[in-house]
């Protein structure tokens, strides 16, 4: 397990912990090149910013904006991140590629 | 008494952390999609033997429990990603499997001005590192800040407090070729072997070594195993960009690169067709997406 995986449970624990939800975000299966494969993941946690990162640029914003509709509804759901729209954008991500992302919330528990 | 149902994400985190502390590999299995849409986020984790978690679905809970050995114990057709598994009355719901290793750890034999910038290297990758050296003036913790565990250790049994793992990498840099012959011997003979060895040395000290541990009777087969001279061949000479070198070499053999600049590997400009109107394509892989 990398540093990122480890800190982004631990945050995971630490928002149960302080009674905050927040909403994980893992890359679930790549197709092209994209700056990150299968298995990364971010943590976002409204109170504490975010953890980890599943590729940067305005892909991540689109999961971001994902991880606060997903806190609203409480659903799991997959979102489809294409990277491959316009290699010369300027605001773009320097990689192309499609992401599968799963983004789910996650409520505090009782113990 | 545990609940019967799946885990859910925070009691997962918290089975994960706990499994890596203890040094054993998990496997954990999330559904994405299910017949049943509430049974999606659920998870089902495997550390050792144990099954944490159901599916509640006796069908489901053994094809996932086979998906995470198999993909545990390495076997090459069961890589972490989607998968599907079978449910009772003929339905599929698609999981995605993670597997899980312990953080792996640098072994740093030597503490000398190599090991400063390999130590700070070693900790930004994300591995656990140990510096190990005879001379408690340089086996120190202000020397090497970043570092979990600083050791003065015997040169003749290094590893004798401290014993190796498959996810081990070792490097010997110790202040004597030697030493470093010595400590070799050492980790050639550990089992388990650990997974990177890398020892430095200019080619003429490397033959002498490889020359004196065949004649004791070591295989040429183990002896390949033995990355020496340490690194990829970047042309470094300073501590700092030598150490640049075998994190390199780390991170390709984890990920499986060829060492060779991208820009050679890709040869983009070369595959840009120029002829007018035509238009570069970008081309996708098929990868895993189904």
């Amino acid at each position: 397990m990398t540093n990122e995986d480890s800190d982004i449970y631990q945050g995971i624990l630490d928002a149960q912990r302080a009674n905050r939800p927040c909403v994980l975000a893992t890359v679930v299966a790549t197709r092209g090149s994209t700056p990150r494969k299968n298995g990364a993941k971010m943590l976002v946690d409204p109170a504490q910013g975010l953890i980890g990162t599943v590729g940067g640029g305005c892909g991540e914003a689109e999961v971001i904006t994902a991880a606060e509709r997903t806190l609203e509804t409480g659903k799991p759901q997959m979102v489809r991140v294409d990277l491959t729209d316009d290699p010369l954008a300027w605001t773009g991500s320097v990689c192309g590629g499609i992401l599968e992302v799963f983004v789910e919330p996650i409520y505090p528990e009782s113990p | 008494m545990p609940k019967p149902g799946p885990l859910s994400l925070a009691q997962t985190a918290a089975h994960l952390l706990s499994a890596m502390e203890a040094g054993e590999k998990a496997a954990v299995m999330a559904v994405i999609s299910h017949p049943d849409p509430t049974r999606v986020g659920g998870r089902v984790l495997l550390r050792g033997e144990e099954r944490l978690g159901s599916f509640q679905d006796p069908m489901a809970d053994a094809a996932a429990m086979e998906l995470a050995r198999a993909g545990l114990t390495g076997d090459p057709k069961v890589l972490q990603g989607l998968h599907t598994l079978p449910l009772a009355g003929g339905n599929e719901a698609t999981v995605y499997l993670e597997l899980h290793h312990p953080p792996a750890e640098m072994v740093i034999v030597g503490a000398g001005h190599l090991a400063q910038p390999l130590c700070t290297l070693g900790a930004l990758l994300g591995l656990r590192v140990r510096v190990l050296d005879d001379r408690p003036d340089f086996a120190t913790r202000e020397r090497f800040p970043e570092a979990h565990e600083v050791r003065e250790v015997d040169f003749s049994d290094p590893f004798a407090d401290g014993k190796l793992h498959p996810w081990s990498h070792v490097l010997l840099v110790t202040r004597g070729h030697r030493y470093d012959f010595e400590c070799l011997r050492k980790v050639l003979q550990h089992e388990p072997l650990p997974g990177y060895v890398g020892m430095i040395g200019s080619r003429r000290r490397v033959r002498a070594t490889f020359d004196a541990l065949l004649q004791e009777g070591f295989s040429r087969d183990l002896l390949s195993h033995v990355r020496a001279p340490i690194g990829l061949d970047i042309g470094g000479e300073t501590p700092a960009e030598i150490a640049v070198s075998v994190a390199a070499e780390i991170v390709l053999l984890w990920r499986g690169g060829s060492g060779h600049p991208l820009k050679d590997a890709e040869k983009v400009l070369d595959r840009l067709s120029t002829g007018p109107g035509e238009q570069p394509r970008d081309t996708l892989d098929e990868q895993d997406i189904p």
